[in-house]
């Protein structure tokens, strides 16, 4: 945590060579982090999954790993979507008749420990820790329904500014337990 | 006596009817039907339990379930691999509790006896506890009774009775050894960790689904949209594609669903990774005649009774926890002696379709729960197993039955009939 401050606050003080523009915005503050995260995870409680796809950059990622310790693309994800394999999953979800989604999820995300560090200049590295419930409702008795289940989950965020927006580079999300057996993770976690 | 009924009644769940074949609704709800599965079929007949490259220097482990007891298996210095209990033979602790790992000995937490990794008693702390003659020969961890290599399958059998492995795994013999021929040196590699999933249901509905090919049309639609977003086929190609091939229902509880191999690269994935990549065609034909290439390039996959899975991009393990509660583990591999675009593409192709938030596999295990909800349902007690009865043949002694048949079903539940029946 200090040599994660020490770097962020030796970034910030070093010369803006790349942009040489004081107009930039100067990095995110927390209080801006915080108000991405939790729009962002509105977007995904609210299932409004295109809006959140586009919250992503043309060349955006989202990596689900079973194990943080590799890179993507190396050895098998629970997910790892390039930008048009996200467009699938969103495709997916809203265009095709899912069985896995049908009834759908509903999920409330909390995100906290937001820590925001400068990635140079119009970039941004964003962690948190995210605690995601779910529950998919129906009858009495269907197995596999009716029972809320939770997700703590260590997230990190890639940020690229664009225009007047932050864009999503990558979004990284480590689920606990993420090298156990889960049952339908087809929400998006 | 109590047995003996119990004994028949297991063997009339199956109703092995020539116009009929059905299945009771107890195999799947039953806690007393799945306690003795897991002696007649786990803890009985010959479970897969790993493959030699996860095992890959001395000293290396992993921890497996057979049935419910737990095993490890363990590669001693003398290169062998050995399946042991995972049991202290002092008071009965286990001695390795991590899923998989390294290390130069087992050592038993409660007091400290410590084993060597062949299983040999090495360290008792405190000895003179014990006399002098105490015989740590006799005191061992205990291997299982029976193990087989089968070209890095690990197989394990816990009983000195029944079929010898050979005699168990002959009928699918062939189709292992073809689908390892899409590998040149004949060789893969495990990729660790695996995808796992756990679903609220029996086990032997992923048994059944894997080789279902009925199923796709249905449950994967969305699947078919996709590809059809993306331009690779259309939902009438895939669904066509679905009528082609074979399902096949081997002797011991064996079976499999198959396409058509083709040299064509429009039809066979192995002849389009021929064309696409003219190092492996070399390989590919310096190795096999027309005919294996033909043989080896049709997909298929392959069940082995009672746990295995044999796909394309993974071995699939089947882990049952309770009569309700199942575990599936997907290991995927790489092909040995090809080049590395064709495993990258295997892998991000195995990604799309599987996993706990892939594309398809989640929408089958939703299915297994509604299986596994329905079969409470006592109205009518019978699951219906007879699709295709009517027209399948036999061929060499297989049965082999129209692609969308329930001929491999017929096949396992056979078999679980047979040994849930033995004495």
């Amino acid at each position: 945590m200090a040599r994660q401050r020490a770097k962020a606050s030796r970034r910030q003080h070093s010369p803006r060579t790349k942009s040489g523009s004081a107009a930039l915005p100067a990095a995110l503050t927390v209080s801006d982090a915080e108000r991405f995260l939790f729009a962002e995870a509105r977007l995904l409680d609210e299932r409004r999954f295109d809006e959140w796809e586009s919250l992503f950059s043309e060349d955006g990622s989202y990596w689900v790993p079973i194990d943080p310790a590799k890179e993507p693309g190396q050895g098998i994800s629970i997910i790892s979507d390039d930008r048009k394999r996200l467009h699938e999953r969103v495709f997916r979800l809203t265009q095709t008749p899912v069985l896995d989604q049908n009834p759908p999820s509903r999920t409330m995300r909390l995100v906290s420990n937001v820590e925001v560090e400068a990635d140079g200049a119009g970039q941004a590295r964003l962690r948190c820790r995210q605690l995601i419930t779910e529950v998919r409702p129906g009858g009495l008795g269907q197995a596999g329904l009716n029972v809320v289940r939770v997700f703590p989950a260590s997230c990190e965020y890639r940020l690229r500014r664009d225009g007047a927006r932050w864009k999503i580079v990558r979004k990284k999300v480590v689920l606990l337990d993420s090298d156990q057996p889960h049952y339908n993770l087809s929400f998006i976690p | 006596m109590a047995v003996t009924e119990r004994t028949q009644s297991y063997a009339d769940l199956v109703a092995d009817d020539p116009r009929e074949f059905r299945v009771h609704g107890s195999v799947y709800t039953d806690a007393e039907v799945f306690g003795s599965e897991m002696d007649r079929i786990y803890e009985r007949t010959w479970v897969y339990a790993g493959h030699e490259s996860e095992l890959p220097a001395a000293g290396d482990y992993k921890t497996v379930l057979v049935g419910t007891q737990p095993v490890v298996l363990s590669r001693h210095e003398d290169g062998k691999i050995y399946a042991l209990y995972n049991r202290c033979r002092h008071r009965g602790a286990v001695v390795c509790r991590q899923e998989r790992g390294h290390s130069n000995f087992f050592r038993c937490r409660y007091h400290n006896w410590v084993y060597a990794n062949n299983g040999d008693l090495i360290g008792m702390s405190q000895s003179t506890g014990y006399p002098d003659d105490f015989d740590r020969g006799a005191y061992g961890l205990v291997p299982v009774s029976r193990m087989a290599n089968y070209r890095g399958l690990f197989f394990i059998s816990l009983s000195d009775h029944g079929p010898t492995f050979d005699e168990h795994i002959g009928p699918a013999r062939k189709y292992i050894d073809a689908w390892l021929g899409r590998s040149p040196v004949e060789q893969i590699e495990l990729l660790l960790p695996p995808h796992r999933y756990e679903y609220p249901g029996n086990w032997k509905l992923q048994a059944e689904n894997g080789y279902d090919g009925y199923h796709g049309n249905y449950v994967h639609l969305s699947w078919q949209r996709v590809l059809q977003l993306s331009k690779e086929s259309t939902v009438e190609e895939v669904q066509r594609y679905r009528q082609e091939g074979a399902a096949r229902g081997l002797l011991n509880g064996h079976g499999l669903l198959e396409r058509p191999g083709s040299l064509n690269p429009a039809s066979s994935w192995t002849a389009r990774m021929m064309d696409r990549y003219p190092e492996y065609a070399e390989a590919m034909r310096a190795k096999y005649a027309e005919t294996q290439l033909i043989d080896l390039s049709a997909r298929r996959n392959i069940f082995i009774f009672p746990n295995l899975y044999l796909f394309d991009t993974h071995l699939r393990v089947i882990v049952p926890k309770a009569v309700n509660r199942t575990e599936v583990q997907l290991y995927v591999y790489a092909l040995h002696g090809v080049p590395d675009a064709i495993n990258d593409g295997r892998i991000r192709g195995h990604e799309r379709f599987y996993g706990p938030a892939g594309f398809g596999a989640p929408d089958d295990i939703e299915v297994f729960t509604e299986v596994q909800t329905g079969a409470q349902a006592r109205g009518n007690e019978w699951n219906l197993f007879s699709r295709g009865q009517h027209r399948e043949r036999v061929e060499n002694g297989e049965r082999v039955g129209h692609t969308t048949d329930e001929t491999p079903q017929r096949s396992l539940y056979r078999q679980w009939r047979l040994e849930m029946s033995r004495p």
